[in-house]
């Protein structure tokens, strides 16, 4: 699956849905939260249908748990068939993690050891899930907080091993990768060249709280001059890959997060060999 | 049991607070200690969950205050751990709870608030369906209407309290201080979209409640006249509940119908 080059987007929240609507702004897609619209209709739909008109859109899951040892849940994956059949998006990501076992549903991605168990385990689920949805997903890497003895390689040789016996391609959040190896010690960059630049399909950006020993990735601050640079050296490895800010709480104005975009757009530009509006 | 599978086990146990065997599987390399890094992933559960919690019943959470919403918040945490994919759904058990569990059992208007909320979000985010116009309602022949079903929109949620849930709810979104929580007569209300897609919710009264009830059911009209045979003289059934009807279409409470 190819994922085309849609330039620089947003999280669209609902706290934005009017101003979107009513202004255009000059942003080049958008990406919504896939279990926002597992519901009938409503204003989420209505405005939806109407920003869906005018912009590229993509989906983003965070319930499915790929990872999980549970059974696939076919209800979820039945309500996301038909949420991507009403969207019709450009692509479809969740997150390489788990986050429901049994009928306990925890909403956080917990981190996957990275062992061959789980490897074989991954690369099963997204078969059958993929085989189930009639396309191709693809997977973030999640920020964690912890690290299990149980594993046998690096999270960089785990993502690398799976692309290379599945194919499946990855939603490379920058700011996650930055708060891992801060948390765990290990070198940014080194995680990212690991991954065959072929498999990445989309960039987030996001902000995070830094407490000193550790980092929180939160989603409620700007994205930090760090995740800035690790962003900028990463791009001289890739093609033009779309990139968007993930902002979830502390959500400030539009304006704030276009400015905040303008800014990724402007570090990659000459990078990326862009015109001013990146077409 | 495979190991992953194990592990995933030990770590959702761990959240639940219900044991620790997680610890012996993580790495401790002295940046942060063992509890601390399982401590980020507990806190995280509590916190995402009190947040969905609290955003789907801001009014309700002021009208507790903070210790009271902390402690329902816990317990229900234990009593209705998550099953739902979505936290649009995490709190559909939260009137229940709180009619059921002391010490909030012991005033009924925290139910009703709380169920009162669970209603604007169902209006919020209930299917779209087309109005029905005086246009198309003029198009029934005589001979149709005693036959003829109105069907509500899939938003108006009925609902009705022996509190002052929602005179309470509207004055502490004011900043108000809210009235005395129980009064004397029951309290009928309707929540639904109107056709600009706002969630409005309207005081009626017991004879409409009825009605409405009885449109929910799927009743036709001849059925509808028939309810009121005790309530007025049967010349007058026909003009009140076309009047009511008006009163629906302007409100956008009924959707076209084949029926």
């Amino acid at each position: 699956m190819q994922t085309q080059f849609l330039g620089f987007g947003l999280g669209l929240r609902a706290s934005h849905f009017e101003q979107i609507i009513t202004d255009k702004p000059a942003v080049d897609w958008f990406e919504i939260i896939s279990e926002n619209y597992f519901v009938a209709g409503g204003k989420p739909w209505y405005y939806l249908n109407k920003i869906r008109a005018d912009y590229p859109v993509v989906m983003h899951g965070v319930s499915m748990s790929i990872g999980s040892t549970g059974a696939l849940n076919f209800d979820y994956l039945q309500a996301l068939k038909s949420t991507i059949a009403r969207v019709e998006p450009q692509w479809v990501s969740d997150h390489l993690c788990f986050s429901q076992v049994g009928d306990f549903n925890s909403h956080d991605l917990l981190p996957m050891p990275y062992t061959n168990e789980a490897l074989e385990h991954l690369a099963s689920r997204i078969h059958h899930v993929q085989e189930f949805l009639g396309r191709e997903m693809i997977f973030e890497n999640v920020s964690s907080y912890l690290t299990y003895k149980d594993s046998q390689m690096s999270e960089w040789d785990f993502l690398a091993a799976l692309h290379n016996k599945t194919g499946c391609r990855f939603l490379m959040d920058v700011n996650n990768v930055y708060v891992s190896a801060r948390n765990h010690q290990f070198d940014a960059m080194t995680f990212l060249n690991a991954i065959p630049t072929e498999a990445i399909a989309q960039i987030h950006l996001a902000g995070h709280q830094d407490f000193g020993s550790h980092i929180i990735d939160t989603h409620d601050e700007d994205v930090s001059s760090a995740v800035w640079d690790l962003f900028e050296n990463y791009a001289k490895q890739l093609d033009p890959v779309s990139t968007m800010i993930e902002r979830d709480d502390n959500l400030g104005s539009l304006q704030d997060l276009m400015a905040e975009l303008e800014h990724a757009r402007q570090l990659v530009a000459p990078i990326w060999q862009l015109g001013v509006n990146s077409e | 049991m495979s190991d992953l599978a194990s592990l995933q086990q030990q770590f959702m146990a761990m959240l639940q607070g219900q044991d620790n065997h997680l610890a012996s599987h993580i790495v401790s390399d002295g940046q942060l200690s063992l509890s601390q890094r399982l401590a980020i992933y507990q806190n995280a559960y509590k916190l995402r969950l009190r947040a969905a919690i609290e955003q789907d019943h801001a009014q309700l959470g002021i009208y507790l205050g903070d210790q009271l919403f902390d402690k329902m918040v816990t317990e229900y945490l234990v009593k209705y751990p998550s099953n739902y994919t979505s936290l649009r759904f995490f709190a559909d058990e939260l009137p229940h709870y709180l009619r059921n569990n002391a010490p909030f059992n012991a005033h009924p208007i925290l139910a009703d608030i709380s169920y009162f909320e669970r209603c604007l979000l169902i209006a919020f985010d209930a299917q779209e369906q087309p109005l029905l116009s005086i246009d198309e309602l003029e198009k029934f022949t005589t001979e149709q209407w005693p036959t003829l079903q109105l069907v509500l929109h899939p938003s108006v949620q009925l609902m009705h309290f022996n509190s002052r849930a929602v005179e309470s709810w509207q004055a502490l979104k004011d900043k108000q201080t809210p009235p005395e929580p129980y009064c004397e007569t029951t309290r009928y209300w309707v929540v639904a979209r109107d056709p600009e897609r706002r969630t409005q919710f309207v005081n009626v009264a017991l004879p409409e409640y009825r009605i409405l009830t009885l449109l929910k059911q799927q009743v036709n009209f001849a059925q509808l006249c028939q309810s009121c045979i005790n309530d007025m003289p049967s010349e007058k059934i026909a003009g009140f509940l076309i009047s009511l009807i008006n009163q629906w279409l302007e409100r956008g409470w009924l959707v076209t119908t084949t029926k």
